[in-house]
């Protein structure tokens, strides 16, 4: 190969377009991380957590402010990499706002006597003379900021990615934060700790069979793109096992990250482990974002080989909601008993990822929404209830909770209630909508099962809310600790926003309904 | 399809056999860090065979990232943790092993075959059309870098930063008390209860000077100043050789 | 024969010297040995035993490698910017410089945070 002839050719490569605009909200999350890293840097450490709090609200209203300027937007930009469609937006907007609700309850600083959820340094030995020094000395570890912020522009990407290897890299910049997250809480460090090992070894593994499954479907269209894969599988529908088993192992990525069986072991260990205002931001925020790429990518790129996956998410989403809903039953911690909760919900989100129709779509899109509002709220109110050696998550504890303290378990009771899917909460028009949209497209024997599952789920539920108000309180009885403006903003949001999405849905269903399709 | 040259057919052979034999060694050997060496060894002449193949930039991502980046993880990994710990053969779910080899097996099958399948009837572009784009093989990444995945490459220093933020959070102990200077350090040691000179070095008027031997003193008794704590503690002091020493003292002709 | 044929011979002398020279000490030097020779005395420490169990690392060491690994990652993304720099022009410079700067901007966050210094 004669080198000097390759060299002499020096024509300038035709350089990429982005439109800014459309990405701004992620520009400004990302430029607001590097920020944040620079007041770790620069500033003494008795001011940073006031400017760090400045930045973080700051960028998150700044980046939702945007949102809402372009929401006529429809355009594919950076040279096929980025969507932004209406449910992208629409997404993009409902992290966003969880994100604030999720700093909120980070921010806390009231509810532990000792400081912040998180430990004063997570580097010191837990139980040392280092701990203990720092704690005494109210060190606040406010790393987690930078790291917060990193973690939503992650998930602001993943969903909007339209590339499988952006998506690939969105997914970490999303999850290597949240790991670190899960490992810094400042009491039972070693549970919070051994969470995020968890979290990490079996995140990482995941993402194995992401970048595989890529690789493979680039080998077999040539292109990581969504909508050129599209156009591969109608132009040479005959020969596609590359691509199918690519599929599988993509999916095999992003339904770990949604938490459906058989890829959600980590689940239950790392909501009970991680800092509570943690698990709360990760299980709203997280589930919005891994199911839009879920949905991005089954619908973009695989929409053509729809009677290939609807089979095998047939097969998840009953695994899902069964297992899920059939395991929290036997759970005595509160936050276990969420984690598979979750599970659960994540499998009444997947019925109506399968209908695969506007119907579908927008029902998903409000089902996120609701359920990100309510569990956040949800967690609000576990990390304000406790005894002496921090939060009480054993349900033994919590028992007559609703007559020492009728206004939080009201508000708890509420929860639970939208979770269980009752009518006048948000829950029940979540599963309302799912359900329609998935009969509509003939899907009928999975919304049977489905309601099976809704009832097993109900039991634990209301369960909580037996034990809550029709159990005397007795001396083991936990007691809720008053809040700062912080938790009680968040709390209020959630509790707000479940009532309201229950009783005057309208404004919100329109939104998800005329978000459109994503765009190819 | 391009004929193969002697040259590369050597290479090959050369650089296929040690890589096959590195493997081989990083499976038979029995400590985890010779384990760690034998597969630098297979990642080094893997990079040779991909620049032989004309792919430059896979050759040196090869070195840069797998042997340099990769393989010091290991082997900080396996410092980390412990050069001797071995894993426990005992099964935490009762016949989780058997499963799971059954299940890798048959994703293994699935794999092969699948991957087979979808690629019997491909025909090769050949590099010359490849490479032709943009004339080389790392242009034409360069060209992809900047332009397709300009927004990926842009994000992956959210990465590293996040990479090194979480390493300094979780590795990085911090002081609670600043450090002392040597003003005040000399200070402690003539004021306090501190030995204000030098410690006696290890292993004076023994056969060895490692650290693990205690210093002699006068009456022939060690002194236990010489040696490090750590040592003490973990049991790791050497016994006295008087049959060395006395070796020494006669040929000295000193006494006692 | 093409272009990486002469790498392969100096690879081949390389090879050969370093065999060569070994062999040749060991043929031709003297061999004399006693007991006091063997010590390490006067040419280093003796090495003391490794204690039961392998012994551990601190975990310090781990900073260092991962801060290793994040500059790695950044010479992989310079290495085909150099190459094609011409052709990028001035939009890829700007590019890796956002790039660098932003790798930098954690770089002062462990130095500030004396991540770098060793006790």
């Amino acid at each position: 190969m004669n080198i000097l002839a390759a060299v002499g050719i020096e024509v300038p490569f035709t350089l990429p377009i982005v439109d800014y605009n459309a990405i701004a909200p992620l520009l400004i999350l990302l430029g607001a991380g590097v920020v944040s890293v620079l007041v770790e840097a620069m500033l003494p450490r008795g001011s940073r957590r006031f400017i760090q709090l400045f930045i973080v609200f700051g960028a998150l209203v700044a980046a939702l402010a945007w949102i809402f300027t372009i929401t006529g937007v429809r355009v594919i930009t950076a040279e096929g990499a980025i969507a932004i469609d209406g449910p992208a937006l629409v997404m993009q907007g409902a992290i966003l706002v969880l994100a604030i609700l999720g700093a909120l309850l980070m921010a806390e600083r009231s509810i532990d006597p000792s400081g912040d959820a998180f430990a004063a340094r997570a580097s010191a030995l837990p139980g040392s003379e280092d701990e203990k020094q720092f704690t005494a000395r109210g060190y606040l570890q406010t790393e987690v900021w930078p790291l917060f912020l990193f973690a939503v522009s992650g998930m602001v990407l993943f969903v909007s990615a339209n590339d499988l290897l952006l998506m690939f890299v969105a997914l970490e910049v999303m999850s290597l934060p949240l790991y670190l997250l899960a490992g810094m809480a400042r009491r039972r460090r070693l549970l919070s700790q051994e969470a995020a090992l968890k979290y990490f070894l079996l995140g990482a593994f995941s993402s194995a069979f992401f970048i595989y499954g890529v690789a493979l479907v680039y080998g077999y269209a040539a292109s990581t793109q969504l909508p050129a894969i599209a156009s591969v599988l109608t132009a040479k529908p005959g020969q596609t096992s590359l691509a199918l088993i690519g599929m599988a192992l993509i999916l095999v990525g992003l339904l770990f990250k949604v938490a459906a069986v058989p890829f959600h072991q980590w689940t239950p260990d790392v909501y009970q482990g991680a800092p509570t205002a943690v698990t709360g931001f990760m299980a709203a925020t997280v589930k919005i974002a891994a199911f839009g790429a879920l949905m991005r990518v089954l619908y973009v790129a695989f929409g053509g080989m729809r009677w290939d996956w609807v089979p095998m998410m047939w097969i998840i989403a009953i695994l899902t909601m069964l297992v899920g809903s059939i395991i929290a039953i036997s759970q005595s911690d509160i936050k276990r008993m969420l984690a598979y909760s979750s599970i659960a919900q994540a499998g009444f989100i997947l019925v109506g990822v399968i209908a695969a129709s506007p119907a579908g779509l927008a029902g998903a899109l409000f089902y996120l929404i609701a359920y990100g509002f309510t569990t956040i709220g949800a967690f609000a109110v576990i990390s304000m209830v406790r005894d002496e050696s921090g939060e009480a998550t054993n349900l033994s504890k919590w028992a007559g909770l609703g007559r020492k303290s009728p206004f939080v378990g009201s508000v708890f009771a509420l929860f639970m209630l939208a979770l269980a899917g009752i009518p006048l909460t948000s829950g029940f028009i979540g599963k309302f909508s799912v359900f329609a949209a998935a009969i509509a497209s003939g899907d009928t024997w999975l919304v049977i099962v489905a309601v099976v599952a809704s009832i097993i789920a109900a039991f634990f539920y209301v369960r909580v809310i037996v034990v809550m108000f029709f159990t005397e309180p007795g001396p083991q009885t936990a007691s809720v600790e008053v809040p700062s403006v912080f938790t009680t903003i968040a709390l209020a949001a959630g509790a707000t926003v479940t009532l309201v999405l229950g009783i005057l849905p309208q404004p919100v269903l329109e939104l998800v309904s005329n978000a459109d399709l994503f765009i190819r | 399809m391009t004929e193969v040259n002697l040259g590369e057919e050597i290479v090959f052979w050369i650089s296929g056999g040690l890589a096959v034999l590195g493997a081989l060694g990083m499976i038979l050997s029995k400590k985890a860090v010779h384990s760690a060496l034998w597969v630098a060894l297979t990642m080094i002449n893997l990079a040779i065979l991909y620049i032989a193949n004309s792919a430059p930039f896979l050759g040196m991502v090869q070195v840069i990232v797998y042997t340099g980046a990769v393989m010091m993880l290991f082997l900080f990994v396996l410092m980390v943790v412990g050069v001797d710990s071995s894993d426990s053969l005992i099964e935490t779910l009762k016949g989780q092993r058997l499963v799971s080899i059954v299940l890798a097996i048959g994703l293994a099958i699935l794999l092969i075959a699948g991957v087979g399948a979808g690629l019997t009837d491909v025909v090769p572009v050949g590099l010359e059309e490849a490479n032709g784009v943009d004339g080389g093989n790392v242009e034409g990444i360069a060209r992809l870098l900047f332009t397709d995945y300009l927004i990926a490459f842009e994000v992956t220093s959210a990465l590293l930063i996040t990479a090194a933020l979480g390493a300094m959070v979780l590795a990085h102990r911090e002081r609670w008390l600043p450090r002392a200077s040597q003003a005040e350090l000399s200070r402690s040691r003539f004021l306090g209860a501190g030995h204000p000179g030098n410690l006696p070095s290890s292993g004076t008027y023994a056969r060895h000077n490692a650290v693990d031997t205690p210093a002699l003193l006068p009456d022939g008794s060690p002194s236990e100043l010489s040696i490090p704590g750590p040592l003490v503690a973990r049991g790791d002091v050497r016994p006295i050789d008087h049959h060395d020493v006395d070796q020494i003292e006669s040929l000295g002709g000193g006494t006692k | 024969m093409n272009v990486y044929t002469p790498i392969l011979v100096l690879g081949i002398l390389a090879f050969a010297f370093a065999v060569f020279s070994v062999a040749a000490a060991t043929f031709t030097g003297p061999k004399r040995y006693n007991r006091a020779k063997y010590d390490a005395y006067e040419c280093g420490i003796e090495p003391t035993p490794q204690p039961v169990g392998g012994g551990r690392f601190p975990v310090k060491y781990y900073l260092t490698a991962m801060l290793f690994i994040v500059f790695d990652i950044e010479i992989v993304f310079l290495y085909p910017w150099a190459v094609a720099f011409d052709r990028l022009a001035i939009f890829g410079l700007i590019e890796m410089l956002v790039f660098i700067i932003t790798v930098l901007v954690v770089y002062a966050y462990v130095w500030r945070r004396r991540g770098l210094e060793w006790d």
